[in-house]
């Protein structure tokens, strides 16, 4: 590269080492339109009040919102372990399965990854990582490895399979039943083990973005939520910046744990609204801000293969916990448990069949728009990249499926309904039972917010919503993103939608089957 | 050879490969704009970093700078084949002091070697070197066939570049930092280029600078007092240097030996500084009241004594007949040297005459590996003396520079590392033997574990050099607040230093896997000490401020040093054109909005009376800052509740105590509360004031009160440090 030594000897003899530096321009080609579409509006950032951005720049900020659920969390060990054997009774059960997954799905649809800010499990593994409970520190403890490269290229896929791990031994103990209370305290126990023993291995919290069983899910689910993020207020700002303490971490906040920049961010998919980047920007450059619903399924410019295949896969999930409620997935069970000589509920071969054949009928459905709707050529380009290459089948393919997500998060929401209107009243008698008090006699224990019957009409509607959601986003992805490579451009957009409906009407349908069988 | 490496790469079908995490990479271009030739881009579409292979030479700066490690580079580093040039040792070696170390001679080899250069556009070398040197600039200039204009890059950041690129321990500076060697492989020949400029091209002297009426004194004519004068010279001030010892130069003059910088080089610098009008009085010891004497008589004083007293293992033994330190020697040596027999003499005076040895020649035992000992080591060879260096540390982590330490096991000298002296043992009062340990040392900068358990090596010694090093005398040190400055960085690292990725491969072999980084955000700290006064008007420098350091150091702080005293512009007291405007920093902690909006109507008042007025938050203020300033304003909020837990803030808290001396700094505190301020300012008042500053007034406002108690206060601390100045002028007459 040719040095200027005219601008050299120009400058400010007294920062010598500023004068050696010359930094290239960074690229700007093609920034308005890249991010035009997901660019928060101004008018929505939340840290423009003074008392929220006083409340964000606090280093104890995010240590409040972890403990609480730390102290429920660790009482959820304990009294699963040594408290009643009643699931109902037992504060570790009755507060995990009746109360926390159906709250922590409301968190998902409207705010995003608001658990994990608060995760009690990845927060004390980061303490200890940290060395510290809120300050900045400097150096951490554990290994501080990369995750490796070959893991880390399929993104988000490795976090769906521990997903569909954790739900089969759900299932096969019973555990969110609820079970034996002491099973779901033994699984708390697991998580948290795990969380450590990934902190202290690899940095930041490589465990949230590449292993925790429910990053792929709060993920997707939550990119319909409300919550943009932590995001550049000014990205000529960030691309000037020289020094990106948001990533590396600054004086007063670490690197951003969860691999995201707030100047190149356009969709909340991996914000985990820890703050340390609001806190560590010198420049006071980034802020948290709001967003439409379902700005970050529809909006994004990047669509991310193992986004599309992760939302697949836990629709193949969820189907498959709505079937197995089923009179024929009993018998179809029964039948495989006793030609495989497997002891019980659920058999592993029709539980990956299930997941694996819906999954795959997604994936179909795409390749059969793509071979009859289809035009042209498609150039293959970045083959070497699962998450970016693309093809024919990937470009209907994973549009397709983030049109999905809010039928995807809607049925997933729908399904912890039950357990939460009939049994949420449990935690009342239940922390009364630690004091010694309180029966499975008590009032409360029975009280139910909503009969069987309106149960359903609940999940149904919940289900309803989350179509026309996923149907007004389809329609508007498939306009553009469907239509650039098809033949018959309101064609593509019909029949997606029709997609989008079919699956909507068959979680409806299965909800009603359920509520029959059961 | 430049075509050398070009047919080197061109041929090479092993080339390196770049791998982008497009899952991680989030597209922040750290690696774009860092990357020496142009082989990253951005992929606008994905928003993610992109290779073009066939560019990438593998320095691997874009896995150094990448916040979240989404680069990996494989393969080969395309870094050429370093230059290297004759190292001729004297035959015999007898008595002959001859440069050993040869220069580049040819203009074919210079250019071959710069074209190594990568031009980084985040030169690691530049803040791997102590004085910053422009190194890609000067060259580029090289490169150019444009020595003037090398020199003229050279000239900004050092006066020495003839003695630095000679005595410099580049391995564990420029070139470890070198993109090549954080890479694994050989750097830019750095100290080659940089002699190769100074000796084809005569170092162009000081050009004194219009008179400046400001007159500061120099106490050492080392390496950092001729900085100091060199800089304040050409800035047009009146510089007087005061030497105790009888000719210039200080350590450059007696402790580094001919063999390695010639005579007529190292007396360059004061040669042109005594040209250029710089007042030198050599034979003149100042002691703790000539200092007082001269901040009467000068408008500044920088202290650059240096570390001359020798540091002395205190182990049995030590004070036999035979047992003497480095700076005894190599004194003694040089004179020997220089006179007709005197090597005979020398060796007649120590006890190691050649009769009473006969055929065999006396063994000195030289304690330490280091710079220091293997110019003892080589001089004793001079002498005709066997000799043998001891040091506890393992040879993987020597302080020693490589290329001294090979051509000192050339000339025959035994370097055991490794090795530690339990005690010297005498026969008649005079050294006979030296008992050693074996130690043991599995990180660099970790001190070696010594095996007391296993018997000592016994070594028949005749002489015992202690070569461990100098420090600087405690009787200067004691009337130098402050001092030692230690070389340590704490804390957040420099954010820019950080991004620059040369602390993330800390550990070069090139570079004895000393952590170059880490090492230069040490000496980063004393740099920015040097440019702060201790006193007021009393500026420390060298050796004597951070404790025993090197030559480049040393004049890098004297420059540093003298750019401070050219920005402040002290004056005497009661000298007549004393203080028109200040140069007035009002920091402050805000949480509310109050105590900025304090600080700004107290920065404008001043602004108002013609002033310089800066107005930061504190976490953007630093030793750079503090050192443009002359008048500091400190604002804080009040944290606590009504009355429990009231103070400052921890951040301002840890922010004041870690404030660099102040050197009678006049500073204005206020805080801004909401119903009492209890002993917040109190607090403030006693933690800055240890730092050396004054406190000259204080004021505690109520929050959202009146603009006129900011205006008033502002007003009270001018007055504050106006009667601070009447007392220095009553003081001085």
């Amino acid at each position: 590269m040719a040095t200027n030594l005219e601008d050299r000897t120009r400058a400010n003899p007294a920062d010598p080492v500023s004068v050696a530096v010359h930094l290239r321009p960074p690229k700007r080609a093609g920034l308005e339109e890249r991010f035009a579409a997901t660019d928060p509006e101004p008018g929505l950032e939340l840290t423009k009040n003074p008392r929220v951005a006083r409340l964000l720049r606090d280093r104890k900020f995010q240590f409040l919102l972890i403990l609480p659920n730390q102290i429920i969390f660790w009482t959820v060990i304990f009294v699963g372990v040594l408290g009643t054997a009643v699931p109902g009774l037992n504060f570790g059960a009755a507060i995990t399965w009746y109360v926390w997954f159906c709250l922590v799905f409301v968190m998902m649809v409207v705010v995003g990854r608001a658990w994990c800010a608060m995760c009690p499990f990845g927060g004390f593994a980061e303490w200890i990582q940290r060395r510290t409970l809120f300050r900045r520190t400097q150096k951490a403890l554990g290994l501080g490895l990369k995750f490796p490269e070959p893991l880390a290229r399929i993104g988000f896929l490795i976090p769906v399979g521990s997903f569909l791990l954790l739900t089969w031994i759900e299932e096969f103990f019973n555990i969110a039943g609820p079970g034996n209370p002491a099973d779901t305290a033994w699984m708390v126990v697991g998580i948290v083990s795990s969380a450590l023993l990934f902190f202290l291995v690899f940095e930041r919290r490589t465990f949230c973005r590449y292993i925790c069983p429910l990053t792929t899910l709060i993920g997707t689910v939550g990119s319909m939520g409300s919550v943009a993020g932590f995001r550049t207020k000014d990205r000529e700002v960030c691309l000037a910046c020289k020094t990106k303490d948001c990533m590396r971490g600054g004086e007063n906040g670490f690197g951003c744990p969860w691999y995201t920049w707030p100047g190149s961010a356009d969709s909340n998919l991996s914000c985990g609204l820890c703050t340390e980047c609001y806190k560590s920007c010198p420049e006071g450059n980034v802020g948290l801000f709001l967003q439409r619903p379902l700005t970050s399924v529809v909006a994004p410019r990047r669509r991310r293969a193992d986004v599309a295949w992760g939302v697949a896969m836990l629709w193949g999930l969820v189907v498959y916990q709505q079937f197995n409620a089923t009179n024929v997935f009993a018998a179809m069970d029964g039948w495989l448990n006793k030609h495989l000589y497997f002891p019980h509920y659920p058999n592993p071969v029709d539980y990956l069949a299930v997941i694996a054949a819906v999954t795959l009928a997604t994936a179909g459905i795409a390749w059969l728009l793509g071979k009859t709707l289809g035009r042209g050529e498609i150039a293959v380009t970045h083959p070497e990249s699962f998450v970016d290459r693309t093809s024919r089948f990937r470009a209907f393919f994973v549009p397709m499926a983030y049109g999905l997500i809010p039928v995807v998060g809607a049925d997933y929401f729908a399904r912890q309904l039950p357990k939460f209107f009939k049994h949420s009243a449990r935690v009342v008698p239940a922390v009364a039972h630690i004091a010694g008090f309180s029966s499975n006699h008590s009032p409360i224990y029975d009280f139910h917010i909503l009969s069987n019957g309106w149960i359903v009409v609940v999940q149904v509607a919940i289900i309803v919503v989350g179509t026309a959601a996923a149907a007004w986003a389809t329609w508007r992805i498939a306009g553009r993103e469907l239509v650039p490579v098809s033949r018959n451009a309101l064609g593509i957009r019909l029949a997606t939608l029709g997609v989008v409906l079919s699956c909507g009407a068959a979680a409806s349908v299965l909800y009603v089957l359920m509520h029959a069988a059961s | 050879m430049a075509i050398t490496l070009i047919e080197a790469q061109a041929s090479s079908t092993d080339r390196p490969e770049v791998h982008v995490l497009v899952d991680r990479c989030a597209g922040c271009q750290e690696c774009v704009v860092r990357c020496p030739v142009e082989a990253l881009d951005m992929d606008t579409e994905r928003w993610v970093a992109v290779a073009d292979e066939k560019l990438c030479v593998g320095c691997r700066q874009c896995e150094r700078t990448c916040p979240f490690s989404a680069i990996v580079v494989t393969g080969p580093v395309l870094a050429g084949l370093r230059t290297t040039t004759a190292v001729v040792h004297p035959e015999p070696l007898l008595a002959d002091v001859t440069e050993v170390r040869r220069g580049i001679t040819t203009w074919e080899q210079a250019l071959a070697e710069a074209a190594r250069c990568l031009n980084c556009p985040d030169p690691t070398c530049v803040r791997g070197c102590p004085a910053h040197n422009d190194i890609p600039g000067f060259i580029s200039a090289l490169a150019k066939g444009d020595l003037p204009k090398a020199h003229e890059v050279l000239a900004r950041t050092s006066v020495l570049p003839d003695i630095c690129s000679r005595v410099c321990n580049q391995s564990a500076q420029c070139e470890g930092s070198c993109s090549w060697s954080l890479a694994g492989e050989a750097p830019v020949a750095i100290g080659l280029l940089e002699r190769f400029i100074a000796d084809s091209y005569a170092v162009p002297p000081p050009v004194r600078g219009e008179d400046a009426d400001l007159s500061v004194a120099i106490v050492g004519a080392g390496p950092g007092g001729i900085g100091a004068a060199w800089a304040l010279t050409e800035a047009g001030a009146a510089v007087t240097v005061y030497e105790k010892d009888p000719s210039p130069a200080g350590l450059l003059g007696w402790g580094i030996p001919d063999f390695t910088l010639p005579e007529q080089v190292a007396n360059r610098p004061w040669r042109q500084l005594q040209e250029a009008g710089v007042e030198l009085r050599c034979g003149v010891e100042v002691d703790a009241s000539g200092l007082e004497h001269l901040l009467a008589e000068h408008d500044a004083v920088v202290v650059a004594t240096g570390a001359s007293v020798p540091v002395r293992l205190p182990i049995p033994g030590a004070d036999l007949e035979g047992v003497t330190d480095a700076t005894t020697f190599l004194k003694t040596a040089r004179a020997a040297f220089s006179e007709e027999g005197g090597v005979e003499e020398w060796r007649g005076r120590n006890g190691l005459a050649a009769e009473a040895f006969g055929e065999e020649r006396p063994h000195v035992l030289v304690l330490g590996a280091g710079n220091t000992a293997m110019d003892v080591a080589r001089t004793a060879r001079r002498l005709g003396l066997d000799a043998t260096c001891v040091d506890w540390l393992d040879e993987r982590f020597s302080l020693a520079r490589p290329d001294e330490l090979e051509e000192a096991r050339q000339e025959g000298v035994r370097v055991r590392f490794s090795r530690t002296v339990k005690a010297i043992e005498g026969e008649g009062g005079r050294v006979a033997k030296a008992l050693l340990l074996t130690t043991s040392q599995e990180e660099a900068g970790r001190p070696p574990k010594v095996l007391e358990a296993e018997p000592p090596e016994a070594v028949a010694v005749d002489l015992v050099v202690m070569a461990m090093g100098y420090r600087a005398d405690p009787a200067v040190a004691a009337a130098l607040p402050g001092t030692p400055v230690r070389r340590e960085s704490h804390g957040v690292p420099d954010r820019e230093w950080s991004a620059s990725g040369l602390l993330a491969n800390p550990a070069s072999a090139f570079s004895f896997h000393n952590p170059v980084g880490k090492l230069a955000l040490g000496r980063e700290v004393g740099l920015q000490a040097a440019a702060l006064p201790v006193r007021e008007r009393l500026f420390v420098i060298g050796d004597a401020l951070v404790g025993p350091a090197t030559v480049v150091e040393a004049m890098a702080q004297g420059k540093r040093a003298a750019a401070a005293i050219m920005a402040a512009r002290p004056l005497r007291p009661g000298h007549p054109s004393r203080r028109g405007s200040r140069r007035v920093l009002v920091c402050f902690a805000s949480e509310g909005g109050h105590t900025e909006r304090t600080a700004r109507t107290a920065a404008d008042e001043l602004s108002r009376k013609g002033h310089h007025v800066q107005v930061l938050p504190i976490d953007k203020v630093g030793p750079k800052e503090l050192a443009a300033a002359d008048l500091l304003l400190v604002g804080t909020w009040v944290k606590g509740f009504v009355v429990a837990k009231v103070g400052p803030p921890p951040e301002v808290q840890a922010w004041l105590e870690a404030l660099p001396r102040l050197g009678g700094l006049p500073v204005g505190l206020f805080c801004s509360y909401g119903v009492n301020p209890r002993s917040t300012l109190a607090r403030m008042a006693a933690v800055i004031e240890r730092q050396g500053a004054k406190v000259v007034a204080t004021a505690a406002l109520r929050q959202g009160g009146g603009r006129l108690d900011a205006i008033d206060f502002s007003r009270r601390v001018l007055a504050g440090a106006r009667e601070i100045e009447s007392a220095e002028v009553a003081a001085a007459v």
